[in-house]
């Protein structure tokens, strides 16, 4: 074959390859996409379940003290059906507990956490090619012949980030479907934890057993006063301003919880979407930042400093 | 289903909010104890609805969690034979410095 038509076919191949990756190249981009908020959700929605463990727990504490203080009954039955309820929330957080570990092992094949011995075997390789100066390459095709190979090595990578997006893409879909269908059920235990603590406070404060005379104090500090103890009408008042507090801040909460559960949703259907779209090997039409999840974390918050 | 959890939702937390009033009200000790059971079956009542809701569910999570052991598998696999890169590469370097070699001996 004449020396013009070998190095052509080289060339084509060379070409052929660098075709081939340069199509991976955006799906590796995707895909570093999809591990983002696969990873900004798997920490959110562990976060989230363990907020909804501390209100059950609370929520038989507030019972416990509603039956020794009230006479109101809290049978054995009942607390053992908030334990079964916990049992339930238990798997979902051993659920998050695995997608956590499974957001990570997908990024390990995305992006810069690639191993590292794979990079050192691709500069070996660059450096092979640089010997190539001995068949009278020029720098331009050497350049071309090292970027098609990084290319290349880059496209097999890509290959499983692939496959294992198309592993994920049902469970994807169907954790984003399973938190949706339950998300009314945690907002009911949510909204019953919010009403039997805003209860529980209230009548302790119509009993007298709190001191709300800090909530002068917003009045009395640029000034240096102290607050002495209420008496008389002031004392009456300021009972009923604590319980318009105890209101307000009982909505906050349901409000607060709200928000979390819609920033959840959303995130997870964004992950579902970016994975889905890794899996199909189609491009995402453009590439937004992993969805907030502030909302999330500042209600566990809320939850964890109570 | 929704609709009937916040239903018996509403009965159990209307009920915890007006006990201590109702229950000051009441005159006799039998309504002291209708009242009380009354209060246990409402929050009963709720607390089954919502276990029901989510053992309904157990099915869905199962499978979830059959899925999510597959991807994890698939995935380990992935990276494990990303690790075997490094070899395939290495076959590369080997074919191509070849090639290399024989393309100087021909004096290409």
């Amino acid at each position: 074959m004449p020396k013009s038509h070998r190095v052509a076919r080289f060339w084509a191949g060379l070409l052929a390859c660098s075709l081939l990756a340069a199509g991976g190249c955006k799906t590796s981009d995707d895909a570093t996409a999809a591990a983002t908020q696969m990873s900004a959700t798997a920490k959110a929605l562990s976060d989230y379940y363990a907020g909804l463990d501390v209100i059950l727990e609370d929520t038989v504490q507030i019972q416990q003290l509603n039956s020794q203080l009230y006479a109101k009954p809290f049978s054995a039955d009942n607390k053992k059906q908030l334990e079964t309820t916990e049992t339930e929330l238990q798997t979902r957080i051993a659920l998050a507990t695995d997608f956590c570990s499974l957001a990570e092992d997908f990024a390990k094949l995305t992006g810069s956490t690639a191993p590292a011995d794979v990079a050192a075997s691709a500069g070996k390789l660059e450096s092979e090619v640089e010997s190539l100066s001995s068949v009278q390459a020029s720098s331009t095709e050497q350049t071309a012949m090292k970027t098609a190979l990084q290319l290349l090595v880059t496209a097999v990578q890509e290959r499983k980030e692939r496959e294992a997006a198309r592993a994920m893409d049902d469970f994807a879909k169907g954790l984003s479907a399973l938190f949706d269908k339950e998300a009314p059920v945690w907002a009911s235990r949510q909204q019953v934890y919010a009403d039997l603590a805003g209860a529980l406070a209230g009548d302790l404060v119509d009993q007298g057993a709190t001191d709300n005379s800090g909530l002068l104090k917003v009045a009395l500090d640029p000034f240096g006063l102290t607050v002495a103890a209420p008496t008389g009408d002031l004392k009456s008042q300021l009972a009923q301003v604590a319980k318009q507090e105890i209101a307000t801040k009982k909505d906050a909460l349901n409000d607060c919880y709200s928000k979390a559960t819609d920033a959840m949703s959303k995130s997870l259907a964004e992950m579902s979407k970016r994975i889905d779209l890794v899996a199909q090997d189609k491009p995402m039409s453009f590439r937004v930042p992993p969805l907030t999840l502030a909302n999330v974390e500042a209600w566990a918050t809320k939850l964890s400093s109570n | 289903m929704a609709n009937a959890l916040l239903d018996v939702q509403n009965t159990f937390t209307t009920l915890n909010a007006n006990y201590n009033m109702l229950r000051a009200a009441c005159q006799t000790d039998q309504q002291r104890t209708d009242l009380a059971a009354q209060y246990e079956a409402a929050e009963t009542a709720y607390n089954k609805c919502v276990n029901k809701m989510l053992a309904d569910d157990d099915a869905a999570v199962a499978t979830l969690s059959t899925e999510l052991k597959a991807a994890n598998e698939q995935i380990a696999k992935s990276v494990q034979q990303m690790g075997n890169m490094s070899k395939v590469i290495d076959d590369i370097t080997t074919a191509v410095t070849t090639g290399a070699k024989l393309a100087a001996m021909a004096g290409l």
